[in-house]
């Protein structure tokens, strides 16, 4: 029941994008077209769920204060969590460059669909931003942060398709001309922002 | 470009790895007392201000604090102090916490000899909306919390309900509620439950 | 000198590049937050781009990514160290977001696109004027949003009482999250209509 909670949450409360702003650079960058950006939000999912239990169990084991007691009890005092920025984005961007290789390696058609957003991946504020806000909701387990990795990639995933959506129709509604491209991207993002505010009652 | 050997690329990322590790751990460790510091005098000043104590500078917050304070032995782990608020009067300082929209929230209570009346209290957050759900640390916010009580007429542990001001109380009597902050409403909330709980696991 | 100044409007790294947007939003219901942030990232970046030049031609091509990614979580663990050291009421408003300087991308665009090519010196600088360029961007959001959502300008009361009076009311709707987008666009379509002008 929790985990179902947490999985909806974090899919239309928290939305990435539309509560917090993370992963925005890529966001405005890629969605001039759906499919781009359902490649780009498939890619950013499989990334989180990867990356986020990982570094959980890091954090848990490793960084926070008095993690190191499974290695001895001496070692109840030492707290190494003002590494874990430098811990996080090494993760990610070695499990994002492991994650290349192996797809080149056995799937062809698969790096060549997403092969291009990896690179972008690793300094996607969505990923390292998501293993920050689990670090501070402090799940008991492992599961918990996997659903709440899934839950955020499906949320940023539809925020990305839905936005690449209307931008298609936008190319035949009539913007002042300055206001074109950039300009119009930031005020709909706005806009649906506001609209998925409404699901903060829930 | 030139190429570069494996070998060199495995030792090359292994020694950055070892330096900004070192040199991380020596800063980390030169402004630890500085940063611990920094969390003590603010506590102390956040306790002071609850009972009352206006504008207690910096230097000042940490001697005065240990002159009127003493930590409360209690059954309970929650943490408690005893302090003279600014009134001269006795009170019960509780510590708070609970989950905001974002992260933590937490704050320190002080109720009054008789154990129902609050004579103050300060709430913080780790990472609340600027200008919404962070609008709790205000003053006014903690200030109209003065003078509630957390019993109802009836004897009853009720704690405070913080209901939006349009809202009617739906039963709820005017001693045990405060306005909660417009727009931010899973903060106010949370604010609500944080009290709930922790007073709850004190209340005899 | 001329080609420094352009990240401040002509080549705005926010406006124009869209990049960094991420971080810029979040801290920007007040002006506090935001000019502590703009001042962060101008520093990370200044010192980011000055170190990855120096030695650029030692990095690896396949992992200079990872070790940009090193280098710049490296200063903003230090930054974020000095700010809860020394100014601990702003680090605690800013709390994750400097963690999010990290992957803002006007630091790794700088890194990619001028310092892994030029020379130290340069990079300092070009890393400070787009640290500007992202601070002003920030600074003129925060103040519009302040002002108009909380009455108020670095803490301080602007709208006098007396309009409070009258049943001026504070614009709530400025400082949810959303808006910020919004007079972000609008800030665009601004700069876009002025340089046709020019033009």
């Amino acid at each position: 029941m929790e985990l179902a909670n947490i999985f909806v949450r974090s899919i239309f409360i928290d939305n990435m994008i539309f509560a917090y702003f993370l992963g925005m650079c890529s966001y405005l960058a890629v969605s001039k077209n759906v499919k781009t950006a359902f490649g780009l939000g498939v890619a950013v999912c499989f990334v989180l769920i990867i990356t986020m239990p990982v570094n959980y169990l890091i954090n848990k084991y490793l960084l926070q204060s008095g993690a190191l007691k499974w290695i001895s009890a001496d070692w109840v005092n030492v707290d190494l969590s003002f590494l874990t920025l430098i811990i996080f984005i090494a993760v990610i961007a070695a499990i994002v460059q492991l994650l290349e290789m192996v797809i080149e390696r056995f799937s062809v058609s698969l790096y060549q669909a997403l092969g291009i957003f990896l690179p972008l991946i690793a300094v996607n504020c969505a990923i390292l931003g998501g293993s920050l806000f689990m670090q501070e909701k402090n799940f008991p387990d492992v599961t918990h942060s996997f659903v709440y990795a899934l839950g955020s990639g499906i949320g940023w995933m539809l925020a990305i398709v839905a936005f690449a959506a209307i931008r298609d129709r936008l190319k035949y509604s009539d913007i002042p001309k300055p206001l074109q491209g950039n300009g119009i991207a930031y005020i709909i993002t706005g806009l649906m922002g506001i609209g998925f505010m409404a699901f903060l009652g829930i | 470009m030139k190429n570069f050997s494996n070998k060199y690329i495995f030792l090359y990322i292994t020694a950055l790895v070892v330096i900004i590790a070192g040199l991380l751990s020596v800063v980390s460790i030169a402004l630890k007392p500085r940063q611990m510091q920094n969390q003590e005098i603010e506590k102390a000043q956040q306790i002071l201000q609850a009972a009352g104590y206006d504008q207690i500078a910096k230097e000042d917050a940490l001697p005065l604090f240990s002159k009127i304070a003493a930590p409360l032995e209690s059954s309970t782990q929650r943490e408690m102090y005893t302090i003279q608020c600014a009134d001269g009067t006795q009170g019960t300082v509780i510590f708070v916490d609970g989950k905001g929209l974002w992260g933590k929230i937490w704050g320190y209570v002080v109720l009054a000899d008789d154990f129902n009346t609050i004579k103050g209290a300060v709430f913080s957050h780790k990472s609340e909306t600027p200008g919404l759900g962070a609008n709790i640390t205000e003053k006014k916010f903690a200030d109209s919390f003065i003078g509630k009580k957390i019993y109802d007429s009836n004897g009853k542990f009720v704690s405070i309900k913080i209901l939006q001001k349009a809202k009617s109380g739906g039963g709820v009597e005017d001693a045990n509620r405060v306005d909660a902050i417009s727009g931010a409403t899973i903060t106010s909330n949370g604010v609500q439950e944080m009290l709930y709980k922790s007073i709850k696991e004190v209340e005899k | 000198m001329k080609k420094y100044l352009g990240p401040l409007s002509k080549d705005n790294p926010i406006l124009v590049q869209l990049l960094g947007i991420c971080s810029a939003l979040a801290v920007t219901a007040q002006l506090k937050p935001a000019v502590v942030m703009a001042l962060s990232v101008t520093v990370v970046c200044a010192f980011s781009n000055f170190v990855i030049s120096l030695i650029r031609n030692t990095i690896p091509p396949r992992i200079r990514i990872i070790v940009q990614l090193l280098i710049v979580s490296f200063l903003v663990i230090i930054v974020d160290q000095f700010l809860q050291a020394f100014v601990y009421d702003i680090s605690k408003m800013l709390s994750v977001f400097v963690g999010l300087i990290i992957t803002n991308c006007i630091i790794m665009g700088r890194l990619e696109a001028f310092a892994l090519s030029h020379a130290p010196v340069p990079s300092f600088f070009d890393g400070i004027f787009n640290g500007l360029g992202y601070g002003l961007v920030l600074t003129v959001v925060a103040i519009c949003r302040e002002l108009l959502g909380s009455g108020t300008l670095w803490n301080y009361p602007i709208i006098p009482a007396s309009f409070y009076e009258h049943g001026y009311m504070n614009n709530g709707l400025m400082i949810l999250p959303p808006m910020a987008l919004i007079l972000v666009g609008v800030l665009i379509w601004m700069r876009n209509s002025k340089l046709k002008q020019v033009k």
